[in-house]
């Protein structure tokens, strides 16, 4: 009998321990679980703001790839002096599959393309009237990351058959794990089209800082003279133009369009930096260490042999005082936005496009190029060849991430690589090829 | 009870009457002098007898003519007295030091050691009481077999790990679960710099009664999913009924570093520098000493200009002119203090029948052998038991402690002491005014210097502690008790960081300072039922319950910049906040665990356990886990074959099996989370980490098998195991596809194995009553083996390129892997490297791959890119040992410790700087004297280039032979015999000497053997060395008395 009580106070006890298993659902308190982030319209849209968060990491936008771009793309106009073995590397074109900057790109790049796939996968708890526009921005965000991506890691789409040669795995679902395949580089082209031009379509030409529809035109643009589909190019950069008016506009003088710490009229997006949050890797390594930069990379002088007399652009460069070397004036407040689209960029290839089929659609391209010499303070060319367009274009752009995009699609070279060459291809990673061997390597780095 | 008193007395009566008595009063007391109630005191030969009372005093009435008196009580040996003509016959008991009758504490109960079919060590807390260390674990280093306890660096309060049976795991902690008085206590690293402290050293170890170290499954499967590491159970003393007897223990001395090493001086550092820039010369194709226009512009010219600037106002041409040797500063001394030591504590123990206490105080300042280094801890304890009625006692253990950390920054940092041996030694500590030399706010230094560091900043740490049980136990029947605790670990931690405005942190800023507070509050509940009986042969044991635990840890953070004046040192004078943080972070587990011990015969034993864990930090698809194990004993010695052997006193065999588990990893590792980010100002959610609702705990399968033995009437006995932990299921931070989004995440994957055997010896060599001998030795060998990784992958890391840990399948954790140096090339000085491969065609042609006539046929070549890496050392001891001798004579004893490893590897990280033939302006070691100087010159040391690497790469040039054997302790104590103390009030006086790590011997390269550098310890990185501060090597004398 006596038994029988303790057994049912052991019982009891047991039982009301038994009762803490709430206690063993216990939530991160510094992060939130995945199925609360996507679970209101509001919580989407932060998750939004997030998506263009990773998208300004100094890997991506925030400046390495532009850097990158330009590193690559050098020509002998610039150098890279600095103690960091990556960026040396992909400036000497000596990538090894172990690159750190690669592999920066390769994860944060789809790091950035998952925050969006995950957000088109909410979006039906996203509020009817904003479910296009949170559609259209994270479309916007992740095509630009595909085209980037594609641009790095696959061979030019003027190199060989775009339609066999590899670009990179097409993820459309959220946090898979899975391996995906390569898709080839006019698959990646194609899906990156469809993005932008549903950006194109749903976008404000206006959305603050955000993605708009002016940018998502001129990003098309930039896919389109890739392809040199220049008839494409020139509709997408004259309806962004379209679009613009009345928002942007070219600022009065060139140095205004640069180094701003908010966004000027010209700026049809940026990267935004202030003083709590982001950063500016362009200015980093490309500004003397008196203005807070590491003073990484000089001009040649066989950039600045470029200009006319009278450019204002040719004269946009300092003297380092702790090195004695030149460089450009582009990047030089810490603070400053990065600046990645331009509203000078559409004229140009608008002019471009135009010239190249022989229409005016829009302006004539004497009058879009001119409006660029113009604010260089240059005088007009009445009758411009493609030679002074391209000419142009190169020097209103030169140091803002286009550089080793430009000569691929131009069929150019590089240092004395060709456009075609494998070392201006970055390799596909080596940490991601142990996961997944299958994933097939780049000419020229091995199998 | 009444019964058998009245016929007792009609014994007494009757003897009484049949012959003439008479009486004889003593006391009894143990050899500390405690007295002792309840001793059974005897006329041999008779049931004439009695018991001691509360003070230890007997009164019996013995027959005229004498006899033997024979004093009997549990725990202590039996002795006999001749009464004689004595009247008063006082009688010192001497504990039993058989150790197979001795208790020892396991989970949630004790054993008799002789029932064990598990392992457990077990450390006495009289062994280690009032040695000179801070914390109990560096007091216990030597003393038990498979223990291996490594202080990171000589900084008092800092980071010490504990291996038992080696690393089961790679991601997830290694350390034991800790549990005091049956709560498991916080032991996780608080610091807010990479270098870890110590929250163990929050408890006074002269409280402690005996350590108890589970090492085998069956032993350790109680504690389930915290097992695998092995569980170091503490028990503290506990009140004794009987006079209330004081314990007073003062104690003073002084530490010393047990190592120092050899730099050159001033007048070497200027030969060895010229000499440096000028082979820079010679290169380039100019000879400024014997064609002086070469002169200008050459290193040389560089060089001296650089002495300029180091030497301050001293002028070192002159000095130099004066005396070649000049010796200059010796910055090795500036980094060191005279290090005093001294504790107070006191005790008190007692109590009446049915209510019992101990309480104690202590005060411990211990500072460090480094400048700006000190320890201090205020401690207090009260454990108090009360039986209510016969059936329900009730109890509360409470220890309070505040301790006060005075501390020096990371290994890594330039302002850590020991970094000033960077300084050259040309350059004075201060100028003529007497202020302090720098690299900034007075230059002739290229590196930030301590001394600046420790007179202008502070970097404290307080930690309050509360250690709270409460108990209570209720008899329900006769061999079966049910018994309730509650308990929890209160730790509130703040650190406070103050940098002046001319400290390297606080110059640009205008002073920098940080307060971060912890709290941790970490709870248990736990009831259990225990049932024991014996039924004729059979006896059994048997254990139930359930407990939950659960610990919530707040922190926040604050750091201000911008004082107005060097003298406002608290954050409110800060002008802007630099950096804030705010975070909770909290686990809990929910089990259940049982045990049954069956013993038939005394001969066959047989242990079965388990628990049940749930845990928070596992994944919702294996929240649950079983963790049983079995063990098997089998007495020899009582079975009637081996009954009558005069040599074999005890002999048994064991074994054991079981599963334990490792759930030492992060507390939200399972979920699929967003954080908290921001653009341009407006807040944002980014994806942190993906989901893995399969995660769960890392699995240790463990088989250990033992013999354990007495010959001679035991006083030889002996225990000798082999065991093999295998874990699997490794948690381990697992690269994924980064297409997924997420570059890695915490799975269950890989495999690992330690295997070893341990020894322990223990022998009364002599056993006399005015000179005694004891001795015991521990041996442990451990081979620890990665078998699997993820996929195909066979190694990982080196991660860094300055150390060469890595992971590699069929290798012990954190091997050193890396390139093979093989000295100076006799023909032009440059750093060799053995190739370690064959070369090829195209290497040979153009010379890139030699051999060098005194390394034989092994190829070699200059291009440190060219050499392959290799596995180059282990970090992990081949074995490690301990070594106790006690000695006894009449009042003096003497206790002696020798402890060591041997066969693991330390990779001297600072060489790259110090060891580097000249490399940088840092001051080198004695040994870069023997560079390479002329061709046919065969040395280690390569020709002595200015800021060129020859041959400072990471390579085995920096590895070193940690192996050691250390004098850890010595105790020389002498213990006034009563006769001097009379009647006075003290009841045992004793004045000691005790030392600590007094002698090292060993060929290590670096200060002191034992060590691993601070800022980077982990599971990976093992053996390094990186400007790490030596062992203190302590000296003190005390006093203790009871009373």
């Amino acid at each position: 009998m006596k038994n029988i009580k303790i057994y049912s106070i052991l019982f009891l006890s047991l039982l009301i321990l038994g009762s803490c298993t709430d206690e063993l659902d216990l939530n991160p308190p510094q992060d939130i679980d995945n199925s609360i982030a996507l679970n209101t319209d509001a919580n989407v849209k932060t998750v939004l703001v997030g998506a263009y968060d990773a998208l300004s990491d100094t890997d991506l936008f925030g400046g390495n790839t532009q850097r990158n771009s330009e590193l690559l793309g050098a020509d002998d106009e610039l150098q890279f002096s600095g103690t960091f073995g990556d960026p040396s590397d992909i400036w000497r074109k000596e990538i090894t599959v172990i690159n750190g900057d690669v592999a920066d790109l390769w994860l944060d790049g789809y790091r950035t393309i998952n925050i969006t796939n995950n957000i088109l996968a909410a979006l039906d708890v996203v509020n009817e009237e904003d479910r296009s526009t949170v559609e259209a921005e994270a479309r916007f965000i992740r095509g630009m990351m595909y085209f980037e991506l594609v641009l790095f890691f696959g061979p030019s789409y003027s190199d060989g058959d775009p339609a066999t040669n590899l670009g990179v795995p097409l993820v459309t679902e959220p946090n898979d794990v899975n391996p995906v395949d390569r898709a080839t580089v006019s698959a990646v082209y194609d899906f990156v089209i469809d993005d932008l031009s549903f950006a194109a379509a749903n976008l404000p030409a206006d959305n603050g800082v955000y993605a708009n529809s002016v940018a998502a035109g001129a990003l098309l643009s930039r896919v389109y003279l890739q392809q040199g589909d220049y008839a494409s190019a020139r509709d997408a950069s004259d309806a962004a133009l379209t679009a613009a008016d009345g928002i942007y506009d070219l600022e009065g003088s060139f140095d205004a369009a640069f180094n701003n710490q908010s966004n000027g009229i010209e700026d049809v997006f940026s990267i935004q930096v202030t003083t709590q949050d982001g950063a500016n890797n362009m200015q980093l390594f490309f500004a003397s260490s008196s203005l807070g930069g590491r003073g990484d990379i000089e001009i040649f002088a066989k950039h600045l042999n470029l200009y006319e007399a009278g450019d204002d652009r040719g004269s946009f460069f300092y003297t380092d005082a702790a090195t004695g070397d030149t460089r450009t004036s582009k990047w030089t407040d810490q603070f400053a936005n990065v600046t990645f689209i331009r509203l000078a960029e559409l004229y140009l290839t608008r002019a471009e496009s135009n010239f190249r089929e022989g229409t005016a659609v829009g302006a004539t391209p004497a009058s879009d190029l001119n409006m660029i010499r113009n604010r260089a303070g240059l005088g007009d060319i009445t009758t411009p060849t493609l030679a002074d367009i391209l000419n142009e274009r190169k020097l209103e752009l030169a140091f803002e991430g286009h550089s080793i995009h430009e000569i691929k699609r131009l069929q150019g070279s590089s240092d004395g690589f060709s456009y075609s060459a494998p070392e201006l291809v970055f390799p596909i990673p080596d940490r991601e090829r142990n996961i997944n061997p299958g994933l097939q390597q780049n000419d020229g780095y091995g199998n | 009870m009444k019964k058998a008193l009245l016929m007792s007395m009609a014994v007494l009566f009757t003897s009484f009457a049949a012959l003439a008595q008479r009486v004889v009063t003593g006391t009894i007391s143990d050899e500390a002098g405690s007295t002792l109630p309840g001793v059974n005191v005897l006329v041999k030969g008779s049931t004439n007898g009695t018991t001691t009372d509360l003070d230890g005093n007997f009164r019996l009435s013995v027959p005229e003519n004498g006899g033997t008196l024979v004093f009997r009580f549990i725990g202590f040996e039996s002795q006999e007295v001749e009464i004689g003509a004595q009247s008063v016959i006082n009688v010192t008991l001497s504990e039993d030091v058989t150790e197979l009758s001795e208790v020892v504490v396991v989970g949630y109960g004790t054993q008799i050691k002789q029932d064990l079919t598990g392992n457990v060590a077990q450390v006495s807390g009289e062994d280690i009481e009032n040695i000179p260390v801070p914390s109990f674990e560096q007091a216990i280093q030597g003393r038990t077999a498979g223990v291996q306890i490594t202080s990171q660096n000589g900084k008092v309060g800092g980071g010490i790990n504990i291996r038992v049976r080696g690393a089961s795991s790679i991601s997830a902690s290694n350390e034991p679960l800790y549990v005091v008085d049956g709560i498991p206590i916080t032991t996780d690293n608080q610091s807010l710099t990479s270098a870890a402290t110590n929250p163990l050293s929050d408890i006074n170890f002269n409280d402690i009664a005996s350590i108890e170290i589970l090492k085998d499954a069956s032993s350790a499967a109680i504690y389930g999913s915290r097992g695998s590491n092995g569980v170091v159970l503490i028990t503290t003393k506990q009140g004794k009924a009987g006079k209330t007897q004081f314990n007073f223990n003062a104690q003073f001395g002084f530490s010393k570093p047990t190592r120092k090493r050899d730099f050159i001086n001033a007048g070497q550092y200027i030969e060895l520098f010229r000499e440096a820039a000028y082979n820079n010369d010679l290169a380039d194709g100019f000879d400024p000493i014997n064609n002086p226009d070469d002169y200008a512009g050459s290193w040389l010219e560089y060089m001296e200009g650089t002495f300029d600037y180091l030497s301050g106002h001293v002028d070192w041409r002159e000095e130099i002119a004066n005396n070649p040797n000049w010796e200059g500063t010796d910055w090795q001394e500036e980094a060191f203090q005279d290090a005093s030591v001294q504790s107070y504590d006191l005790s008190a123990r007692g109590g009446s029948d049915n209510t019992r206490f101990f309480f104690s105080g202590s005060v411990t300042d211990q500072d460090g052998i480094l400048i700006g280094n000190s320890f201090q801890r205020i401690s207090g304890r009260l454990n108090l038991d009360h039986d209510i009625s016969e059936k329900l006692t009730v109890g509360v253990n409470v220890g309070i402690s505040r301790s006060l950390n005075n501390r020096v920054t990371d290994d890594n940092a330039f302002s850590t002491p020991l970094q000033l041996i960077a300084q050259a030694p040309i350059t004075p500590v201060r100028d003529e005014e007497g202020n302090l030399y720098d690299n900034t706010v007075n230059p002739a230094m290229f590196y930030y210097p301590a001394t600046m560091e420790e007179e202008n900043s502070d970097f404290t740490t307080t930690v309050f502690r509360n250690l709270v049980n409460t108990s209570a136990t209720y008899d329900v029947v006769d061999g079966l008790s049910i018994t309730g605790e509650y308990g929890f670990d209160l730790l509130t931690q703040l650190e406070q960081r103050y940098q002046n405005s001319v400290t390297e942190a606080g110059l640009s800023v205008g002073g920098y300072g940080q307060d971060r507070w912890v709290r941790i509050f970490n709870y248990t509940s736990r009831l259990y039922a225990n049932y024991s009986k014996v039924f004729d042969v059979h006896s059994i044991d048997f254990t139930l319950g359930t407990e939950f635990q659960k610990s919530t840890r707040h922190q926040t953070l604050t750091a201000g910049q911008g004082y107005p004046l060097d003298e406002l040192k608290t954050l409110s004078s800060a002008a802007e906040v630099a950096d804030w943080s705010g975070t909770l972070n909290e686990y809990s587990f929910l089990s259940y665990f049982g045990r049954l011990n069956y013993k038939l015969q005394d001969k066959y034993l047989l242990g079965v356990s388990g628990r049940m864990d749930a845990s928070s930090r596992f994944g919702e698809n294996n929240r649950y886990g079983f963790f049983p194990a079995a063990s098997v004993g089998w007495i020899i010695s009582n079975e009637g074959f081996l009954g009558s052997s005069d040599v074999l006193s005890f002999l048994k065999l064991r074994a054991s099996y079981g599963l334990t588990g490792n759930a030492g990893i992060g507390n939200y590792d399972h979920f699929g989370t967003y954080v908290a980010a921001g653009y341009n100002g407006q807040s944002a959610l980014i994806p942190s980490q993906i989901p893995n609702p399969d995660l769960e705990w890392e699995k240790t399968a463990q088989v250990d098998i033992g013999v354990d033995f007495g010959l001679f009437g035991d006083r030889l006995s002996g225990e000798l195991d082999y065991y093999k932990k295998n874990t699997t299921d490794l948690l381990l931070n697992v690269p994924v596809l980064g297409t997924s989004g997420f570059s890695t995440q915490t799975q269950n994957i890989g495999e690992l194995q330690n295997s070893g055997v341990e020894v322990v010896l223990n022998y009364d060599l002599i056993k006399g009553s005015a000179f005694s001998w004891s001795t015991s030795l521990n041996y442990a060998a451990n081979q620890n083996k990665v078998t699997k990784l993820y996929g195909d992958t066979e190694q990982i890391g080196p991660t860094s390129s300055r150390y060469m840990n890595a992971i590699i399948v069929g290798e012990a954790i954190g091997v050193h892997y890396g390139v093979e140096f093989a000295g100076a090339n006799p023909e032009n000085g440059d750093a060799i490297f053995y190739l370690n491969r064959d070369p090829s065609e195209e290497e040979l042609n153009d010379g890139s791959a030699f051999t060098v006539d005194h390394l034989g046929d092994r190829y070699v070549t200059d291009n440190y890119n060219l050499a392959e890496s290799k596995v180059l050392g282990n970090p992990n001891p081949d074995f490690i040992y301990g070594w106790t001798n006690n000695f006894k004579f009449k009042g003096f004893d003497l206790s002696i410790l020798i402890q060591g490893q041997e066969g693991n590897k330390v990779f001297l990280g600072g060489g790259t700087f110090m060891t580097a033939n000249a490399r940088y302006e840092d001051n080198q070691t004695a040994d870069q004297l023997d560079r390479w100087q002329q061709p046919g010159d065969i040395t280690d040391v390569p020709q002595a280039r200015l800021y060129a690497n020859n041959g400072a790469q990471t390579s085995s040039r920096y590895l070193s032979d940690a192996s050691y054997v250390r004098l850890k302790t010595l105790t020389f104590g002498y213990n006034f015999p009563r006769s001097i103390l009379g009647n006075s009030f003290i009841s045992s006086a004793r004045v000691y000497f005790s030392g600590q790590n007094l002698i090292t011997i060993t060929d290590y390269d670096g200060w002191d053997p034992e060590v691993n550098t601070d800022y980077l310890a982990s599971n990976i990185f093992l053996g390094n060395d990186f400007y790490s501060a030596p062992q203190a090597k302590t000296f003190t004398f005390g006093v203790k008395l009871g009373f």
